[in-house]
């Protein structure tokens, strides 16, 4: 390498560097904001086939239309073995005569979905909640209670993500 | 302990020790950040390496096995698993060979092909600047792994938007895609392309052009032209050394016909060569992804298949070309819900049988450059 290259590509890349000094901060501040691409639940519409976007995250069990079919156990058999069905004897739902719900162990989960496009009535569907850290393992075991509950809305403001060519990716707030 | 170790054989019990004629044997690896999961056994003469005996197959979780006690849908969770920054570029073969097996090929509607052009591209692009942000932290370069892992970052969110997950997408199956996209997803893909290809123009300024980085990067793991067509090399590996050779243009697959991009080689056949290569693939995907935006029409995104998926009595193949080469996959039917074979062939494999060849006569401080610029990847080469 000759010298004149050498001090050309070193100005060269140090000018670079020098203009970063000058962007925005790339990074979001996490539990602060959160940084969810979506906040829309996947959802499977078996009549058309097709599924709506969404992030995968926690389950929501919809009690008063599931039926205890096991489809979305038999879809799960094979992938994780996360889902289990369990007999909840005090329950009435009429549509649900074998009184069996779905369990689901996120300590398994993969979270693919696809138990949500094996449902055919419209009971399970995938939340944007992904923050699933528990101290006991076997707190990451949700009963069907715990999953047809609607997932809580976090209430920190979602980062304001702004792509711009001269001062970066940045979180505008 | 059984210390005479044959290097020809890879020793199970390995002992560093010293030879007679004062040559060093140590292993590189497999705890080392710089090798991965997989080791390197490097007979040392001072400084240089003499030898290297890539032992491999710690990570291997028998990908083939497993498909065939899994039907065809349970199959896309563990196959993309691992190469988790190709998810896209893995499944697709798979899924191209299965339809041919269901006899869908002709019928996946056009938007559904578009939508999997999309989201390969992307997928190369991640993982190509995966690849720049892993060879910054190897030679030492600790700023380009930050900026390679944060304009990745940008790219994964925007694949996130449409399949809901971060990685590991699931989001190509028989028939089409899972989804469609959801609104503003176009818009902020070509809001990124923009940005990204102002970063292109950066890493070239910043990494290219670099002195040092040079210095690194030139003349180090020189792979000739003879050399890596006789190893069956495959991806930006086999251009860097200056063969025009991709998939994408030889057997076009999904509607790559339609759209107009080069395929960047470099003669050289260097580590520099191959970087050089993965910051031009950034760019030609960028063209692609701009030119496939603009002859997406609403439309259906697939067929739906109803109940349990069984492919015909026969065989069917299907190759792609993924971020880091061709990957292939060949799967026998009979007929059942379970395939009765699946054989995957990974570019990752093919690029690991030179690098006992590359990697002799090298410094030890080049051996971590030279190991990635190979684009091997030993958990997608052991499957």
């Amino acid at each position: 390498m000759k010298i004149t290259e050498f001090v050309k590509g070193f100005m060269i890349s140090v000018n670079t560097g020098i203009q970063h000094l000058f962007r925005k901060r790339m990074t979001t501040m996490y539990p602060e904001t959160q940084n969810y691409p979506t906040l829309d639940m996947y959802a499977y519409d078996p009549r058309k086939g097709i599924a709506v976007s969404g992030w995968r995250g926690r389950h929501y069990l919809d009690m008063t239309k599931c039926t205890g079919c096991q489809l979305c156990y038999i879809a799960c058999e094979n992938i994780s073995e996360a889902i289990e069905m369990v007999p909840l004897p005090e329950t009435n739902y009429p549509q649900n005569k074998k009184k069996i719900f779905p369990a689901v162990d996120y300590g398994r989960c993969v979270f693919c979905g696809f138990c949500v496009d094996a449902c055919p009535f419209y009971a399970l569907y995938m939340t944007p909640v992904a923050e699933l850290s528990e101290y006991d393992r076997n707190d990451l075991y949700y009963s069907p209670y715990e999953l047809s509950k609607p997932p809580a809305v976090n209430p920190t403001p979602r980062a304001k993500e702004k792509i711009d060519i001269k001062r970066g990716v940045y979180d505008e707030r | 302990m059984n210390t005479s170790t044959n290097l020809q054989g890879l020793p199970g019990v390995f002992e560093e020790e010293v030879s007679p004629e004062g040559k060093l044997r140590v292993s590189f690896g497999p705890q080392h950040p710089g090798s991965g999961h997989m080791r390197i056994i490097l007979t040392i003469n001072g400084d240089i390496v003499e030898d290297a005996i890539p032992d491999v197959g710690y990570v291997h979780r028998g990908v083939e096995k497993m498909c065939e006690y899994k039907t065809y849908i349970q199959n896309i969770p563990h196959i993309e698993r691992p190469a988790i920054h190709d998810s896209a570029g893995t499944t697709l073969p798979y899924i191209l060979a299965t339809e041919k097996l269901l006899d869908l090929s002709e019928k996946v509607p056009e938007r559904a092909q578009y939508i999997r052009m999309l989201l390969a591209e992307m997928n190369r692009m991640i993982n190509h600047f995966y690849f720049l942000g892993i060879l910054g932290i190897f030679m030492g370069h600790s700023t380009v792994t930050t900026w390679g892992m944060g304009d990745r970052e940008l790219l994964i969110e925007t694949a996130a938007m449409m399949t809901g997950a971060r990685v590991t997408f699931s989001f190509i199956v028989p028939g089409g895609v899972r989804t469609d996209t959801p609104h503003g997803f176009e818009e902020r893909l070509l809001k990124s392309c923009d940005y990204l290809e102002s970063r292109v123009k950066t890493y070239k300024d910043y990494l290219l052009e670099n002195p040092f980085a040079r210095m690194r990067m030139e003349n180090v793991g020189i792979i000739k032209k003879e050399d890596a067509i006789a190893f069956g090399l495959a991806g930006p590996t086999l251009r860097g050394s200056g063969v025009k050779s991709d998939v994408r243009k030889d057997e076009p697959y999904l509607l790559y016909d339609t759209v107009e991009f080069d395929v960047p080689s470099y003669p050289e056949g260097d580590a520099m060569a191959r970087t050089k290569v993965h910051i031009e693939e950034i760019q030609q995907s960028i063209a692609i992804i701009r030119q496939v935006v603009g002859k997406m029409k609403p439309g259906p995104v697939k067929i739906p298949l109803r109940g349990q998926i069984r492919g015909k009595i026969g065989d069917a193949y299907a190759r792609v070309e993924g971020a880091r080469g061709m990957n292939s996959y060949y799967i026998i039917s009979d007929g059942q819900v379970y395939p009765y074979r699946v054989r995957v062939n990974t570019a990752d494999s093919r690029n690991l049988a030179i690098m006992r060849r590359v990697l002799q006569g090298v410094r030890v401080a080049d051996v971590p450059v030279v190991h990635w610029s190979l684009d091997y990847w030993p958990v997608a080469a052991d499957r």
